[in-house]
């Protein structure tokens, strides 16, 4: 099975001070990191490399430092990386970048599978998976917590409603899955010092995608940000712990929040 | 000058500092409690390469050089002094005699091993009667064809009894002294003849075991020979020397960690209405502290730089280990004073701190002899000598 994982460097939000009565964000430590949902995303498709045999590329758009981002896919298992880097990405909204990342697929070959995390750790907006699959006309999974290989299929478990459903899909798909159910593994040591000496990132640009200025228009402007309002303190439930748990418990089965 | 690590060993960094936090710190506290080695984090450890980072990978090992061990151990250090001692013993001196003065072929079976961690090693240099003063050691080891017969005992040694591979240094001519009348040897620990005495019940440390072991007619092939034949106590003091960094490193972990848990705790706890940390008494310690570790993490991983690039270094690494030991225990001494009465209990983490903290003066050549080191590189360019 041939599986191109999508991947995105974020900027470590344990480097950054909120302040929220200033509605301002400090960066202490600026630092970048493989995002926790494209690890989980990573994970999901070692796991499947590790069940049946796979070969796995990992892409991602992104700034000339997204490398780091690829050569640590690579120590965790990767096969192959591959960069889009261009200045002409710098504007690019949600769309674009769909677009972007769909052209290279294509320009790879296709893939049997795409696997992306539900959202991404920093912008959240939870679009890349579906965009990118109406893109290259892809069956799509998304919010996948379990997921296995079968012959020219996937079976995907998903949240639904208030449960999960199983689903099953045919090849080509595109996979997003949740973070929470894939964590990660660690990078063997020997991988992550070969990934820097031994292993290459091939970088794309614009031109070598094929996309001319029109493909990359973007959709969305940007007009400033705010803080959300501050969000009501919940109901807290006291007394001794015994009690209280049992209080607890019955108040999320009230609300369907634990079955 | 640059001073910024290579990328793959910032990667590296986070991957130890994950796996310790996740894998180390869970068992930490049980481990000094149950006074048991913490064999399941070994392996996981050597699932990751973690046993044999300093080593090339053509030998099983991660190919992180002395930088990249330094930087696991100030990882480990950080979280669980037991763990990195466990795993440090093992690397920095066992594992290392080998890879200093083994030949091709002692590498591929003896380093191989252990620095893919299939096997643990300890490093057999402490007698009952040689331990500052390492050249008085009295196991023998008597040629007899194609062996050499080992007699004697070891003290202290670290890993004694989980070890399947220890490297010893044995007199073979007790009329040559240290120069030329010690031989190291490798000794695989299923051979007949070798079995653990007692292990030591000790103040810190307690999730690392510290062996007697005992050697009644252990026959050694000749192979074993590890170095030139009489040139073992060179052998010795050489991984001993690269050993000082790292452990330096390692209290380099253990003082950061006495520094973010004094910051932790000084935000959080409230005195006279206000957090301790805005009183100067208390910022003072931790400012104390954080120029302290700032000065021995450039020392550290100056002298992994000097390590890796093949330059003089035993100067350097006896400072690593003198300097880190005592200014892990003065931060910790500190943490301890910051932290009241809870870093008196036992239930907290301080107090392992505490007792943790003092081995690194005396093990691995106590700091009076890294005193003795250092005075003598010191003056021996202008002729004098510095008696031991």
């Amino acid at each position: 099975m041939k599986i191109i994982v999508l991947i995105k460097q974020i900027l470590d939000p344990a480097g950054i001070l909120v302040r929220r009565d200033k509605e301002k964000m400090f960066i202490n430590r600026e630092e970048y990191i493989l995002g926790p949902d494209s690890k989980a995303a990573l994970e999901a498709t070692l796991r499947l490399k590790d069940a049946g045999g796979a070969e796995v590329i990992a892409l991602s758009m992104g700034r000339p430092r997204a490398e780091d981002a690829l050569r640590e896919a690579l120590a965790l298992g990767g096969d192959a990386a591959y960069l889009l880097s261009d200045e002409a990405f710098d504007a690019a909204d949600i769309p674009v970048t769909a677009n972007v990342l769909a052209a290279a697929v294509q320009k790879l070959g296709g893939a049997d599978l795409v696997v992306a995390g539900r959202e991404s750790g920093d912008t959240s907006a939870g679009q890349i998976g579906s965009r990118v699959a109406e893109a290259l006309n892809y069956a799509q999974v998304t919010d996948v917590h379990v997921l296995t290989g079968e012959p020219g299929a996937i079976r995907a478990t998903r949240r639904w409603g208030g449960g999960y459903a199983t689903v099953q899909a045919m090849l080509p798909a595109v996979v997003t899955v949740a973070r929470e159910a894939f964590p990660a593994r660690y990078a063997h040591g020997a991988r992550i010092m070969n990934a820097y000496r031994e292993w290459q990132v091939t970088t794309w640009n614009a031109a070598d995608l094929g996309l001319d200025e029109a493909a990359l228009k973007p959709l969305l402007a940007f007009r400033g940000e705010s803080f959300p309002p501050p969000l009501p303190v919940g109901e807290q439930v006291k007394g001794a712990p015994a009690s209280a748990a049992h209080e607890l418990i019955t108040a999320l089965k009230l609300q369907k929040v634990i079955g | 000058m640059d001073f910024s690590f290579p990328k793959e060993h910032q990667l590296f960094r986070r991957m130890v500092r994950e796996f310790a936090e996740n894998e180390v710190k869970p068992l930490a506290k049980a481990v000094d409690r149950e006074h048991r080695v913490p064999l399941e984090t070994v392996k996981k450890a050597a699932a990751l390469g973690l046993m044999g980072v300093p080593f090339p990978q053509k030998y099983g090992g991660m190919g992180g050089g002395e930088m990249g061990y330094c930087i696991m151990m100030e990882e480990l250090g950080r979280i669980c002094t037991s763990t990195a001692t466990v795993i440090g013993a093992h690397t920095g001196i066992a594992a290392m005699s080998i890879y200093l003065d083994g030949t091709e072929e002692q590498k591929q079976k003896f380093l191989t091993p252990l620095a893919s961690g299939r096997l643990i090693g300890a490093f057999g240099l402490t007698e009952a009667q040689a331990g500052s003063d390492a050249a008085a050691i009295k196991t023998t080891a008597v040629r007899d064809g194609n062996h050499f017969v080992l007699n004697g005992a070891k003290v202290f040694i670290t890993n004694g009894d989980i070890a399947g591979i220890m490297t010893v240094m044995a007199v073979t001519d007790p009329s040559l002294g240290a120069y030329g009348g010690i031989t190291a040897f490798v000794v695989e620990t299923d051979t007949p003849g070798f079995s653990i005495g007692s292990l030591e019940n000790k103040m810190g440390i307690r999730g690392s075991s510290t062996a007697e072991c005992v050697f009644q007619d252990v026959r050694v092939p000749k192979e074993n020979v590890l170095g030139q034949f009489g040139a073992g106590f060179l052998t010795f003091m050489k991984s001993l020397d690269i050993g000082r960094a790292s452990l330096g490193a390692a209290c380099l972990g253990g003082a950061q960690a006495a520094m973010e848990g004094c910051m932790e705790w000084t935000m959080a706890r409230e005195q006279f209405g206000v957090p301790v940390a805005t009183k100067q008494s208390v910022y003072f310690m931790i400012a104390d502290m954080a120029a302290e570790i700032e000065a021995l993490r450039s020392l550290i991983y100056r002298t992994a730089w000097l390590i890796d690039t093949h330059q003089p270094h035993i100067k350097e690494a006896a400072i690593c280990k003198l300097y880190g030991s005592e200014v892990a225990s003065r931060c910790i001494h500190k943490a301890v004073q910051i932290h009241g009465a809870l870093g008196y209990s036992r239930d907290y983490w301080v107090e392992r701190a505490y007792r943790d903290a003092r081995i690194s003066e005396i093990f691995e050549g106590t700091n009076e002899i890294q005193r003795i080191v250092l005075a003598s590189n010191l003056f021996r360019p202008y002729g004098l000598r510095i008696p031991s």
